[in-house]
């Protein structure tokens, strides 16, 4: 017998022109899905590697120093952030986390011998979660009455103002990170009528904080010993933001009046660009993807339209719409692996151009799966809509009682 | 398998209100209640515009668009499903429409085998004898598009006879055929039916085919 007569019957008034309309259509909008994806996930992938422009990002924040004359006058006028300043700060969106300062309520004073003349000074403490650190030293931990020395972590900008400022001027050494790290300090801590000697050694250098940092487990127990005045709020909050750039935090900051240390605006607008742009351009993808399976749906509905004597004379001759189906969903199959694998082509030949530049500012560019998984993904979405769109269709024309043919 | 089609009180849509006139009033079928048994054959005599092909129709499922109720065995057939229609149409009702339903576009042969494959029930060779009892194997591998009228109506024949079927529905079988190839058609179809043992019900204007009916019916 004559092989597959049905299908015969059925190609003669697919329009070639449609389907390729509909192929073209889907493989740009879902090509620039999955690029515009696989390039917000290249970029991206330094987000867990500290120090990169668009990593996730860290805010210190404090009260506006008041102006006025009672500042002068040692009046506390801003007493740090209250509990319920913090808790509203939790609150918002763009909120991660927030780490508190801890400040040392004692006096405390450093010695030191640098190129043997003793250098003295007066000096702060603060403490904050260790896990807000852009450094981790095997050193941070500190357990009171033991003879190890207290790990401090101080920022690398003052390194650098001793090196190229103090240093230069004063005719000293100049010294390296692992120098000072080697250098052996003396604090002295004073306070509540009690006052104590103990070795302390610089253990890192911070870019992010802009402090003199130790443990908590010392600054607790220090400020138990030396404390005078009791808990205090913290004068600065770190927050971790999951939206860096996000413009309504410098609106939420200028309108409580706090402050942000540093100048992060730039990368921060960096991201948030990104993000803004990674959403515009996979829309416009995805807008572009659905019109194609509106076409695509429009040419299936046009074709049964064509075929529907035909249709409805296989069915009456005892073809159900499953097998009427059928051929029209190997047709759309067909065409959607090709268009999907055309997209992950063009994806994966996107990612290959700009691997290079994106190497030679420093990022690695991540893996393509879950994108090429993201696709699969899609295309079966689609696929299944044809699918539910040509069975209906097709059940709809279908010869029986209660149906108008 | 279909032992007894039951009418019960069907009327064409379109006949609605016109219950106490003709050609309702006077017909045998419309509005009565009777059954088709498998054993029997039946002859459903009419004019035009009575409703014959409608009852084929309605009979074979393509459309409902009658009042009252069609029962296969006892069942009404509104509750059938399309799956169920479809089993129906490949191994229990044959159908020749009046239109044939030929597709033009295929040949006689490929018009057979696209009913064929999907019941499977008849040879390569069984066709080709059929066709050559009616005398149109020459136009086996003719477009259907190409054939008169009566060459349609027996390749249509031949295809319908391509299923096991407890019914064989033929709408006007021999409206375009001769006398002599009437008694040809008429003799296949009453071989292939008593094969079975299945029931044929034929409708016609006036050209009626050569068969021994048990039951006439005026329309």
């Amino acid at each position: 017998m004559i092989k597959n007569i049905v299908w015969q019957l059925l190609r003669r008034n697919i329009s070639v022109g449609q389907l390729a309309g509909y192929a073209v259509a889907n493989l740009v909008g879902l090509a620039i899905v999955l690029t515009a994806v696989q390039f917000y996930r290249d970029v991206t992938s330094a987000r867990d590697s500290e120090d990169s422009f668009i990593s996730r990002d860290y805010l210190i924040i404090s009260k506006k120093v008041n102006s006025g004359l009672g500042s002068l006058f040692g009046r506390q006028e801003a007493d740090g952030f209250s509990e319920s300043d913090i808790s509203e700060l939790e609150q918002q969106s763009w909120v991660r986390r927030i780490g508190r300062f801890t400040a040392g309520d004692f006096n405390v004073s450093v010695s030191v011998d640098i190129g043997g003349s003793n250098i003295g000074t007066a000096l702060f403490l603060e403490s904050i979660p260790s896990d807000f650190f852009d450094i981790s030293p095997r050193e941070w931990c500190f357990v009171p009455e033991s003879q190890d020395p207290v790990p401090v972590i101080i920022s690398k900008d003052y390194l650098t103002l001793y090196n190229f400022g103090f240093a230069a001027s004063r005719g000293l050494p100049q010294i390296s990170e692992d120098m000072m790290k080697m250098i052996p300090l003396r604090l002295s801590l004073s306070g509540n009528g009690g006052q104590q000697w103990l070795n302390a050694r610089i253990v890192g250098f911070s870019s992010r904080l802009n402090t003199i940092a130790v443990p908590e487990q010392f600054m607790d127990w220090a400020n138990k010993k030396f404390g005078e005045n009791g808990s205090l709020n913290p004068s600065r909050l770190i927050i971790e933001t999951s939206e860096p750039g996000n413009p309504e935090i410098q609106s939420f900051f200028a309108a409580h009046g706090y402050e942000p240390a540093g100048d992060k605006a730039n990368s921060n607008k960096m991201t948030y660009f990104l993000n803004v742009t990674t959403a515009v351009v996979i829309t416009v993808g995805v807008i572009i993807s659905l019109l194609a399976v509106f076409i695509l749906l429009l040419s299936i509905w046009l074709l049964l339209q064509k075929n529907r004597t035909k249709l409805i004379r296989l069915m009456t001759l005892g073809y159900s719409s499953r097998a009427v189906a059928r051929y029209y969903i190997i047709i759309v199959s067909v065409i959607n692996i090709c268009v999907l694998s055309g997209a992950i082509a063009v994806m994966l030949v996107g990612r290959h151009m700009w691997s290079t530049p994106l190497q030679q500012i420093g990022i690695t560019a991540g893996s393509s799966y879950v994108t090429i998984l993201l696709g699969i993904c899609l295309m079966i979405i689609i696929t299944g809509c044809n699918f539910i769109a040509i069975y209906l269709n097709i059940n709809r024309i279908f010869p029986r009682p209660g149906k108008k043919i | 398998m279909i032992s007894t089609i039951t009418l019960d009180c069907v009327l064409p849509r379109v006949f609605a209100g016109m219950e106490y006139s003709d050609p309702v009033k006077s017909s045998q079928v419309w509005l009565r209640t009777l059954q088709f048994q498998r054993t029997g054959s039946y002859l459903v005599e009419a004019e035009s515009g009575t409703g014959k092909s409608s009852l084929c129709s309605f009979i074979y499922g393509s459309r409902g668009d009658f009042s009252g109720r069609i029962l296969f065995d006892g069942v009404d057939t509104a509750s059938f499903s399309t799956s169920r229609w479809c089993e129906l149409r490949c191994n229990a009702l044959a159908y020749l429409p009046q239109d044939m339903q030929l597709f033009p576009e295929l040949t006689v042969m490929e018009n057979i085998a696209i009913k064929n494959r999907l019941t499977n029930h008849r040879s390569l060779k069984w066709i080709i004898t059929v066709l050559e009892e009616m005398e149109i194997a020459d136009k086996a591998n003719s477009l259907a598009a190409c054939l008169s009228i009566g060459q349609q109506q027996r390749a249509a024949i031949a295809r319908a006879l391509c299923q096991p079927f407890d019914y064989l529905l033929i709408d006007e079988p021999v409206s375009h055929l001769d006398e002599r190839n009437n008694k040809i058609v008429a003799g296949i179809i009453g071989r292939v039916a008593e094969e079975q043992g299945a029931s044929v019900i034929a409708t016609s204007v006036g050209n009626k085919i050569n068969l021994n009916f048990n039951t006439v019916l005026k329309l």
